[in-house]
């Protein structure tokens, strides 16, 4: 039954999200406020990360082909199709779901056990309009962004490790030509829906967070498993919904 | 006299453990009516109830002549501009100025554009002696200067009834007396309705017109300070003389 019930809060506070989309429910400022903070400060988090993850990926890759082949031809050609298609926006999401959400719960969360989101509805603002919406807007726009940063980081960063380590010819390996429009439609509808889950995931447990800061501890952790699990499930279902659209030619 | 507001059977309950059981309750329009009782009685549930931020189990609330615990989520608005609440925590929003947070429920309630709801503001932070701290963030003033600049959030709407939720609680003596004269004035020279939640004994025995004295789940006394004080019931003088031995049922202890 609980597990009813939340399904069904998380639900309300889905269509309110988008209502107060739709609606212009939230505030300009407040909008830009969070462009900023769930976006640029994330760019250096989101440029490092996909960036090891980038070298270790090439190098495991080519060293499972100096072993079998020696034929790096293909590996550069593949590596970007892999990023474009999966890898850059499921993992600049994963890292988001544990910064941005976590920083999401713990926000509204910590207002939850202190009563403003009480002393917001005796204002007359709705809490889902003043607190959730601008966060949802900013984080569909800015993780379709750092997708693409953290994409190309990454497969910038793997190109430099298959130079330095196996020598593969850059030229080579900066292979854009295995990418086609399909994969880049579905970095967009990726990035885009995990974008959307990520603030409705962690705004929903922040609202959820009852009692004094063990709650908020407690929506804090809730969201990063909530939105990273969102993320991963996402991205099997989505994935599985391209192949099934192109007949398996991905 | 008829009631002004007034709560009749309500029962609540959180996770199967009932805090409510039939409460009944009158206030009278223009009186200080203080609802006092130990910790986790139920008093701020109480008064959380008359304006929708929670719903009763069974029972019925009225105000003013409308019965209000029914009400849906988009129609409270406007018993929100009528019933104004300052809650335990002063909850001034971090971000904002005090003139800001002031002005947040004028430009919501009352569209009032930006400047003139900043303007607004300024007003009602001077009727509480915080007007040269407008522009300075709830994390630079004290406890009671937040307590006031909350009061002054709540009464910008000019309401008819203001709920208090211990309103002197963590504040040094003298800002909690100075708190208890400015809802004493409310009542006296605006004619507003105030209910308060406290544990104070002098806040107490100093403003309150009546008290309700709230004990497992009903109200068990409805006085005046000084009838209470004059009360033979052996649990009413065991809490307002605060011993820690007696008939009183206090959980947890």
């Amino acid at each position: 039954m609980k597990a009813l019930r939340a399904a069904r809060d998380l639900w309300i506070v889905y269509v309110s999200t988008i209502a107060g989309v739709l609606r212009r429910g939230g505030a300009r400022g407040e909008l830009v406020r969070q462009l900023h903070a769930i976006g640029n400060k994330s760019v250096l988090f989101i440029v490092v990360t996909l960036g090891f993850i980038g070298m270790v990926m090439a190098y495991e890759a080519c060293s499972q082909l100096s072993r079998i082949t020696g034929d790096y031809s293909q590996i550069g050609g593949q590596f970007i199709r892999l990023i474009v298609s999966d890898f850059g926006p499921t993992l600049t999401a994963l890292m988001l779901a544990t910064r941005v959400g976590a920083g999401i719960a713990a926000e509204i969360g910590s207002m939850k056990v202190t009563e403003q989101i009480d002393a917001l509805r005796m204002s007359g603002v709705q809490p889902i309009d003043y607190l959730i919406v601008p966060r949802f807007i900013a984080s569909v726009i800015m993780t379709l962004l750092l997708s693409v940063i953290g994409g190309l980081v990454m497969f910038g960063a793997g190109g430099l490790t298959a130079e330095h380590s196996f020598g593969v010819n850059p030229e080579i390996f900066y292979d854009f030509t295995q990418v086609r429009p399909r994969h880049l439609i579905l970095m967009c509808i990726k990035a885009l829906a995990y974008g959307a889950a990520i603030p409705i995931v962690a705004g929903f447990c922040g609202l959820r967070a009852r009692g004094s800061s063990e709650g908020v501890g407690w929506a804090t952790t809730a969201a990063v498993i909530g939105g990273s699990f969102a993320v991963i499930v996402l991205d099997f279902i989505i994935s599985a919904a391209a192949l099934f659209v192109t007949g398996g030619d991905l | 006299m008829t009631a002004y507001l007034e709560f009749k059977g309500v029962e609540k309950a959180f996770s199967g453990k009932a805090v409510l059981k039939g409460m009944n309750l009158a206030v009278t329009k223009g009186e200080v009516m203080f609802i006092i009782g130990t910790s986790g009685v139920g008093k701020s549930v109480t008064i959380k109830h008359l304006i929708g931020l929670l719903r009763i189990d069974a029972g019925e609330i009225w105000f003013d002549g409308q019965r209000v615990d029914k009400l849906p989520e988009r129609k409270l608005a406007a018993l929100r501009k009528r019933i104004g609440m300052v809650f335990q925590s002063s909850t001034l929003f971090d971000s904002m100025t005090l003139a800001e947070n002031v002005a947040l429920p004028l430009r919501k309630h009352q569209r009032l554009g930006w400047d003139a709801s900043l303007d607004q503001a300024r007003v009602r932070l001077a009727q509480v002696y915080m007007a040269e701290y407008a522009d300075r963030y709830p994390a630079e003033l004290s406890d009671g200067m937040r307590k006031r600049a909350a009061i002054a959030r709540t009464l910008a709407l000019e309401p008819d009834v203001v709920l208090f939720d211990e309103p002197t609680t963590g504040l040094d003596p003298v800002s909690a007396r100075r708190i208890d004269r400015l809802i004493r004035e409310l009542a006296d020279k605006l004619g507003v309705t105030a209910i308060v939640v406290s544990h104070d004994p002098p806040s107490i025995f100093g403003i309150a017109d009546r008290v309700a004295f709230l004990y497992r789940g009903v109200v068990h006394v409805v006085a005046t300070p000084a009838e209470l004080r004059a009360s033979s019931d052996p649990i009413v003088q065991q809490f307002i003389r605060g011993q820690s031995s007696g008939p009183m049922e206090t959980p947890g202890f």
